[in-house]
Protein backbone atom coordinates (compact mmCIF):
# COMPACT_ATOMS: atom_id res chain seq x y z
CA UNK A 1 0.00 0.00 0.00
CA UNK A 2 1.48 3.14 -1.23
CA UNK A 3 0.41 5.50 1.99
CA UNK A 4 2.63 2.94 4.28
CA UNK A 5 5.68 3.94 2.69
CA UNK A 6 8.19 5.53 5.31
CA UNK A 7 8.24 9.43 4.75
CA UNK A 8 11.50 11.03 3.18
CA UNK A 9 12.37 14.55 3.34
CA UNK A 10 11.65 15.64 -0.06
CA UNK A 11 8.32 14.50 0.53
CA UNK A 12 5.51 17.30 0.09
CA UNK A 13 3.65 17.33 3.33
CA UNK A 14 0.09 19.24 3.10
CA UNK A 15 -2.67 19.86 5.77
CA UNK A 16 -6.40 18.44 5.37
CA UNK A 17 -8.48 21.39 5.77
CA UNK A 18 -11.49 19.41 7.30
CA UNK A 19 -9.93 20.03 10.98
CA UNK A 20 -11.02 22.30 13.88
CA UNK A 21 -7.92 23.57 15.18
CA UNK A 22 -7.77 25.28 18.71
CA UNK A 23 -5.28 26.31 21.66
CA UNK A 24 -5.83 25.86 24.64
CA UNK A 25 -3.33 26.25 27.44
CA UNK A 26 0.04 26.64 24.89
CA UNK A 27 -1.64 23.05 23.05
CA UNK A 28 -3.07 22.79 20.20
CA UNK A 29 -5.75 20.95 19.77
CA UNK A 30 -8.00 19.72 17.09
CA UNK A 31 -10.98 18.29 15.83
CA UNK A 32 -10.89 15.86 12.50
CA UNK A 33 -14.52 16.72 11.03
CA UNK A 34 -13.80 14.08 8.70
CA UNK A 35 -13.59 11.37 11.40
CA UNK A 36 -14.79 12.92 14.48
CA UNK A 37 -11.97 12.56 16.64
CA UNK A 38 -10.62 14.94 18.43
CA UNK A 39 -6.54 14.75 19.11
CA UNK A 40 -4.21 16.85 21.25
CA UNK A 41 -0.91 17.95 19.31
CA UNK A 42 0.79 19.52 22.31
CA UNK A 43 2.78 22.54 22.33
CA UNK A 44 5.75 20.97 19.65
CA UNK A 45 2.93 19.48 16.96
CA UNK A 46 0.77 22.63 17.07
CA UNK A 47 4.21 24.03 16.03
CA UNK A 48 4.66 21.76 13.52
CA UNK A 49 0.70 22.31 12.58
CA UNK A 50 1.19 25.66 12.52
CA UNK A 51 4.12 25.14 9.61
CA UNK A 52 1.88 23.22 7.50
CA UNK A 53 -0.45 26.16 7.24
CA UNK A 54 0.65 25.77 3.40
CA UNK A 55 2.39 22.24 1.09
CA UNK A 56 5.51 22.54 2.62
CA UNK A 57 8.60 19.59 2.60
CA UNK A 58 9.46 17.68 5.30
CA UNK A 59 13.35 18.43 5.13
CA UNK A 60 12.18 22.19 4.82
CA UNK A 61 9.70 21.71 7.61
CA UNK A 62 12.72 20.27 9.74
CA UNK A 63 14.98 23.09 8.74
CA UNK A 64 12.31 25.73 10.46
CA UNK A 65 12.17 23.81 13.31
CA UNK A 66 16.01 23.48 13.80
CA UNK A 67 15.88 27.24 13.62
CA UNK A 68 13.60 27.57 16.54
CA UNK A 69 14.05 24.48 19.35
CA UNK A 70 17.41 23.62 20.84
CA UNK A 71 17.48 19.98 19.06
CA UNK A 72 20.18 17.77 17.12
CA UNK A 73 19.30 17.50 13.47
CA UNK A 74 18.72 13.65 13.61
CA UNK A 75 16.98 13.20 16.33
CA UNK A 76 14.60 16.07 14.89
CA UNK A 77 14.18 14.37 11.89
CA UNK A 78 13.38 10.83 13.49
CA UNK A 79 10.77 12.55 15.95
CA UNK A 80 9.00 14.86 13.23
CA UNK A 81 8.97 11.82 10.36
CA UNK A 82 7.40 9.88 13.48
CA UNK A 83 4.75 12.86 13.82
CA UNK A 84 3.88 12.87 10.34
CA UNK A 85 3.06 9.44 9.55
CA UNK A 86 1.13 9.40 12.62
CA UNK A 87 -0.76 12.12 11.20
CA UNK A 88 -0.98 10.53 8.00
CA UNK A 89 -2.51 7.03 9.75
CA UNK A 90 -4.94 9.45 11.24
CA UNK A 91 -6.01 11.60 7.64
CA UNK A 92 -4.42 14.66 9.02
CA UNK A 93 -1.95 15.56 6.33
CA UNK A 94 -1.87 14.44 2.71
CA UNK A 95 2.10 13.24 1.55
CA UNK A 96 2.96 13.19 -2.10
CA UNK A 97 5.97 12.41 -2.87
CA UNK A 98 8.66 14.88 -4.88
CA UNK A 99 8.38 13.61 -8.24
CA UNK A 100 4.35 13.21 -7.61
CA UNK A 101 4.88 17.22 -6.64
CA UNK A 102 6.60 18.33 -9.03
CA UNK A 103 4.17 16.67 -11.59
CA UNK A 104 1.40 19.55 -10.13
CA UNK A 105 3.39 22.26 -9.89
CA UNK B 1 16.94 34.27 19.63
CA UNK B 2 17.14 32.07 22.25
CA UNK B 3 15.94 28.31 21.07
CA UNK B 4 12.89 26.54 22.70
CA UNK B 5 13.41 23.47 24.47
CA UNK B 6 12.52 20.30 22.42
CA UNK B 7 9.68 17.72 23.09
CA UNK B 8 8.97 14.87 21.51
CA UNK B 9 5.81 15.91 19.08
CA UNK B 10 3.10 13.47 20.33
CA UNK B 11 -0.65 13.01 18.62
CA UNK B 12 -2.89 11.93 21.18
CA UNK B 13 -6.35 10.86 20.48
CA UNK B 14 -8.89 12.45 23.18
CA UNK B 15 -11.81 10.17 24.46
CA UNK B 16 -14.10 12.63 24.36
Amino acid sequence: MANAEKIVLSDLITACEQNIVSDMGGEKVMLSVRNGNYYNLGAVGGRIWDLLVSPVTAGTLIDELLKEFDVERDVCERHVISFLEHLRKEGLIVVRPEHSAALRA
Amino acid sequence: MQKKAWLQPTLEVLDV
